[in-house]
């Protein structure tokens, strides 16, 4: 009888709900974990624990959505896309400038992403660096 | 050469594993509650993970007893 009115006090949408959140915040713990660790293997520890929590995270929110358990924000605007993609690329304009004038000749060299664990978005993800 | 936890790792890899501790109840309290075979499925993977990730800090612990100094330095 009891056991019953437990199970009826908090709904799936609610249990589930309490579990996203913690994720969540887990994974925000185990990122400031990560950058304030000293030792190497505790740093490569957190960030094992922080991926997996992240993909845990991303694959409960999909079931959820699926389910209409999750009311998504509404789309951005496009006149606002517009805005802020016009004032960043005067920003990043700017700073180009400011780069050249504070480096002079000397050689940039490229960056490239470390980690190839994702190889499947990577190459999804290049083109946003050009 | 294995260097020793510092107090502060020690203290996130404590609160770790409490936060795994209660996701695993979590879960399986979403479990028995689902009637989504889409969230079920995944809160029973998810149980697994927790209890992995809970092992894997007790290791560390464990891993870093042999170093640890026993007087304050």
């Amino acid at each position: 009888m009891n056991h019953q009115a437990n199970k009826q006090l908090l709904s799936e949408e609610d249990l589930a709900s309490t579990v996203l959140s913690d994720l969540k915040r887990v994974v925000r713990e185990y990122a400031t974990a990560a950058t304030e660790s000293t030792c190497p293997d505790m740093r490569q520890l957190f960030t094992k624990l922080l991926n997996n929590t992240l993909n845990a995270q991303g694959q409960l929110f999909t079931a959820m959505q699926q389910a209409n358990m999750y009311n998504t924000a509404s789309p951005a605007l496009r006149q606002e896309l517009d805005k802020q993609a016009q004032q960043y690329k005067q920003t990043q304009q700017q700073t180009k400038q400011f780069l050249q004038q504070n480096l002079g000749g000397q050689q940039q060299s490229m960056y490239v992403p470390a980690g190839g664990q994702q190889q499947g978005s990577q190459s999804q993800h290049q083109s946003y660096f050009n | 050469m294995l260097q020793p936890m510092t107090a502060k790792e020690l203290e996130y890899v404590a609160d770790s594993m409490s936060n795994e501790d209660l996701l695993m109840k979590q879960c399986a309290a979403v479990v028995a509650a689902s009637m989504t075979p889409a969230i079920r499925n995944c809160c029973t993977q998810m149980i697994s993970m927790h209890q992995q990730h809970y092992d894997s800090l007790m290791h560390a612990i464990q891993h870093h007893q042999q170093v640890a100094p026993t007087q304050p330095q």
